[in-house]
């Protein structure tokens, strides 16, 4: 083989990786957040400490994963190429960036120009992404669920982001709009129209493909992505219109929707054919199993006023749905996608004949193993923060910062791997060459 | 092409990545021309594709009724 990628067409390592390596500065940051606030922060999600931190994990980690995600598995999954993918990732790398640290710094300050700032690069950088990555997908037709999911989550995305700037300009501006109203759609919008129809329409390739289990099932794979954001329409338009009962059905419906998906995959998983569960497959059980609580306590939060009236609660969901749910997928994805695609560039530098080295040795599975405990415990600690505040708040963001500053270490490890066998086969091929 | 002329079948289903990949280039190394190789595939590789592609393979993908995709690829000059 003389080269496996065109890169006229495939992402270039840099383009999805530097996503990867910034999430986890950003959760080490809510890390410290945590630890810098103390206690108060778990009082209510509604406080502006709260809200910072949520953004720091939902937007610096998650999006930050989801986008370098998208902008590697276009090709792969769905054949779809972005152009110019380098500048692109580039400019919506850096624009995130921006945005997220300006929205975090408007949450602390209520600065009123860190607020418009944060929604002129969030708002840029989005449009740039949207505007590409919807270029590369409609350019291939919809002929598996996958690209459909794909497709539907970036329209979840432009309504996050709408409602996200809105809220933005809301506050800076202090236009009168029923903030707490517009929050929750924003945040129903992120969680399902976003981070669920992509987690979904992702699933249905990766998860039978690196934890070889059977496909999912026809019928939700079919499905399930559009339904969820149909209902994600109907219930943003009965809860525009007031009616209260209505929207929260549609909700309750969406969340038991979420919890089948995540059962589902908690079936294929015990049909894997692989001889012991690895990491990775550890992390998607816990975030399957996350969702499953999630999904009740939110139903619960919905119905019973005895539950909604303690802040703490809530607080409890969010810790599920982002850190338990979430960011357990990502890290398990991380440990798949990075090694993959140290592999896929190397093996590219190969002379004729060569194999580049096992996928295996990018990360060594001991760091792995250790930073999947790491996880495991700050996600234990966060609960317990949530639910009493004074006694864990510390120790969960001394558990969160070192949880990411652990997966930050594995994925630079993974880095300096590709750097030093891309010198080397570099020189082999130049030296070949010469003679 | 056809399936029963391939001179070598590469079973790649049940196997994580990057193993369906690797056992693919390895057998394309040792592809004289004339030969055929079958490759099962429990979905579409694109980046297979552009592999092919770029080292001169032609190809011919083949969507079976059991979900399995078959790809046939043998040297363009042949």
């Amino acid at each position: 083989m003389q080269a496996l990628l065109s890169f006229d067409q495939a992402p270039p390592f840099t383009a999805p990786v530097r996503f990867f390596v910034t999430a986890p500065l950003f959760a080490m940051l809510a890390g410290v957040l945590i630890l810098f606030v103390g206690p108060e922060l778990f009082v209510s999600r509604w406080t502006a400490t709260a809200l910072a931190a949520t953004h720091l994990l939902s937007l610096g980690f998650l999006s930050q994963v989801m986008i370098g995600a998208m902008v590697q598995i276009l090709p792969v999954v769905a054949g779809a190429h972005i152009p110019r993918s380098l500048a692109v990732a580039r400019m919506v790398h850096l624009a995130l960036i921006c945005g997220t640290l300006l929205l975090v710094l408007g949450f602390l300050t209520f600065n009123r120009l860190a607020f418009i700032s944060a929604a002129w690069a969030l708002g840029v950088g989005m449009v740039i992404f949207i505007g590409a990555a919807g270029h590369a997908l409609f350019t291939v037709s919809s002929n598996n669920p996958t690209i459909r999911g794909l497709k539907l989550s970036l329209l979840g995305l432009s309504g996050t982001v709408i409602l996200g700037l809105l809220l933005a300009l809301s506050l800076s501006e202090s236009w009168p709009l029923p903030l707490p109203q517009l929050t929750a759609l924003h945040f129903g919008w992120g969680v399902v129209g976003w981070g669920i129809t992509l987690l979904i329409a992702v699933a249905l390739v990766v998860v039978p493909m690196f934890q070889l289990t059977p496909p999912y099932p026809k019928w939700l794979a079919q499905t399930f992505c559009p339904l969820a954001l149909l209902l994600l329409a109907l219930q943003t338009m009965a809860n525009l219109a007031g009616w209260s009962v209505t929207a929260d059905s549609l909700a309750s419906t969406l969340a038991t929707g979420a919890a089948l998906f995540a059962g589902e995959t908690l079936r294929l998983q015990r049909k894997s054919t692989r001889p012991s569960f690895d990491v990775s497959q550890q992390f998607w059980r816990l975030a399957m199993a996350c969702v499953i609580v999630a999904s009740a306590l939110w139903m619960g939060l919905l119905w019973l006023p005895a539950l909604a009236e303690q802040p703490r609660w809530a607080m409890l969901c969010g810790v599920l749905i982002f850190v338990g749910g979430f960011m357990s997928v990502m890290n398990g994805m991380l440990y798949k996608i990075v090694p993959f695609l140290v592999w896929l560039h190397l093996q590219n530098l190969c002379r004729p004949g060569e194999m580049a080295p096992n996928m295996n040795k990018v990360i060594a599975a001991k760091q792995i193993t250790w930073q999947w405990r790491a996880h495991l415990g700050a996600l234990l600690l966060l609960l317990a923060a949530a639910t009493l505040p004074n006694g864990f708040a510390y120790s969960a963001g001394a558990a969160l910062l070192v949880a990411n500053g652990w997966l930050l270490y594995n994925l630079l490890t993974a880095m300096v791997f590709y750097r030093r066998h891309a010198a080397r086969l570099t020189i082999a091929s130049e030296n070949d060459g010469q003679q | 092409m056809s399936t029963a002329d391939a001179d070598v079948v590469i079973d790649a289903r049940g196997l994580e990545p990057p193993e369906p990949m690797v056992r693919t280039l390895e057998a394309l190394e040792r592809l004289a021309v004339g030969q055929t190789v079958s490759v099962l595939l429990p979905r579409e590789p694109y980046p297979l594709y552009r592999t092919l592609q770029i080292n001169g393979f032609a190809w011919e993908t083949r969507f079976r009724d059991d979900g399995a995709v078959e790809v046939l690829i043998k040297h363009q000059s042949s």
